[in-house]
């Protein structure tokens, strides 16, 4: 009985780890190529204003987009293993993992319904 | 009793079917909850992108005159911004006493507006730098960056451009100066108008040797006038806004959430400051006023004058009052930085 406990315990957390790799990919990109930017900005900074624009601008892009990329194979691939788990009968690793990636969603959007619920005061 | 058998082959099998059914329904909600975010969260993200790169840059107007055109004698004058040592182009222009007899010992630092430069036309400044010359003080008017002639960079709106003030403040107190026989600058004073207004408080708060401002039309919170005019130059709701503002802090280091004159004006004390703005100011608000004023005069020895100019549109009030803006300025620039000796 205990074994089976800590079995269904250890198949849930497993669950959630799979489930959050993707936004924790997702995060750690988007914050190195941040960081890149700002590195960028600097090592450009003499450079003139236009040629600081266009590099911090493409390394910005650059990182945003390989964010995605990523973020969405690391979604496929949790997706897959999801299905492995419910074709073996797992189903505790397959719901949790599902749970994170439905929160991974809410996170994802978290930025937009904070700019939208977030008070503005506009000038008259 | 051979039914038993089935029924209970029926029900093991419902049972194992009803969670993967539950999680197969998850498992679609899930997967449209991702798109749906994934597809919201981009066009947010791209959408703010662009916006900030338009906030930042506007294309630089050229000089249209010169203070020759006044009958006045300057030289064209070059000096780097304090920190980021940004070249700054500008004019000097030397007082010219009653006697007809140049002098530099009352300097004035002019500071122009957002996206225009340090003859604006629209505002009148190359008219009332020639005027305040006339008056007996001297005239440092130059293009902050991004402006004029001087090189191209992000418009912060007082963010950056603090230090294009800073380095005209050393340039007066030590940089290699036109009119060598003239000496330097005894005591040095600023104006400013709309942006410029707020980059000079913000300025003048670190810097000691300004011993006196008028500030015209300035703003005390640059964030109210962002959250109108982004939403209204991309007619796009306001939730972009924080999104491009937060990006042009990621793309150009420029925090406009720290440009808040309100928050710096009580450090002037007790220098002067002349708060003036027009009644019918439609772009920033006559509260933004009232607002610097009350700051500022929340420190216990402040000496702070406002001037509500009837009729006067943004950064129009010169233009309104003429001669009478004139002499209100001269009045108080001479009572705070006092007389000239008349003696090079």
């Amino acid at each position: 009985m205990q074994a089976k406990m800590s079995f269904s315990g250890n198949n849930t957390w497993r669950g959630l780890l799979i489930g959050f790799v993707p936004l924790a990919l997702l995060v750690v990109i988007v914050v190195i190529a941040l960081t890149v930017t700002a590195l960028i900005r600097q090592l450009f900074d003499q450079s003139g204003f236009f040629v600081v624009q266009q590099a911090a601008l493409i390394t910005l892009i650059a990182g945003l987009v390989i964010a995605l990329v990523i973020f969405v194979v690391a979604i496929v691939l949790t997706l897959r293993r999801v299905t492995a788990w419910q074709q073996i009968g797992a189903m505790k690793s397959s719901r949790a993992a599902l749970w994170a990636l439905g929160l991974t969603a809410f996170m994802v959007i978290l930025p937009v319904i904070v700019a939208f619920v977030l008070p503005q005061n506009p000038a008259p | 009793m051979s039914s038993r058998p089935e029924s209970l082959a029926k029900s093991t099998f419902n049972d194992k079917t009803s969670p993967i059914k539950a999680n197969r329904g998850l498992r679609r909600i899930v997967v449209v909850l991702l798109i749906i975010s994934t597809v919201l969260t981009v066009f947010y993200g791209a959408i703010s992108l662009y916006i900030s790169t338009q906030l930042v840059y506007a294309p630089q107007k050229p000089i249209y005159a010169t203070p020759a055109s006044l009958g006045l004698q300057f030289q064209y004058v070059t000096f780097p911004s304090r920190v980021d040592h940004v070249q700054l182009r500008g004019w000097f222009i030397p007082g010219v006493l009653p006697n007809g007899k140049l002098t530099t010992q009352r300097a004035i630092v002019f500071v122009h507006g957002t996206r225009t430069n340090r003859a604006d036309k629209a505002a009148g400044l190359l008219d009332l730098s020639g005027a305040i010359a006339k008056n007996g003080f001297a005239v440092l008017a130059f293009d902050m960056r991004g402006s004029g002639e001087s090189p191209p960079a992000p418009l912060s709106l007082g963010y950056f451009e603090q230090r294009d003030v800073l380095g005209a403040v050393d340039f007066l107190q030590s940089g290699p100066l036109p009119y060598p026989a003239l000496g330097r600058p005894r005591i040095i004073g600023g104006w400013g108008v709309s942006m410029g207004a707020a980059t000079l408080v913000m300025a003048t708060a670190q810097e000691p040797a300004i011993r006196a401002i008028v500030s015209d039309c300035a703003y005390a919170d640059i964030i109210p006038i962002l959250e109108r005019e982004v939403p209204k130059g991309g007619h796009l709701p306001g939730l972009f806004t924080p999104g491009a503002l937060l990006l042009t802090q990621a793309l150009f280091g420029v925090n406009f959430y720290a440009d808040r004159p309100v928050d710096y004006v009580a450090q002037i004390a007790p220098r002067p400051i002349l708060f003036i703005h027009g009644a019918d100011d439609h772009y920033i608000p006559p509260v933004n006023m009232d607002i610097l004023a009350a700051a500022a005069r929340s420190a216990h020895n402040a000496h702070v004058q406002t001037w509500s100019v009837p009729g006067a549109d943004h950064a129009q009030s010169f233009n309104t009052q003429g001669k009478v803006y004139v002499d209100r300025i001269i009045t108080f620039y001479t009572a705070a930085l006092g007389p000239d000796s008349g003696a090079a």
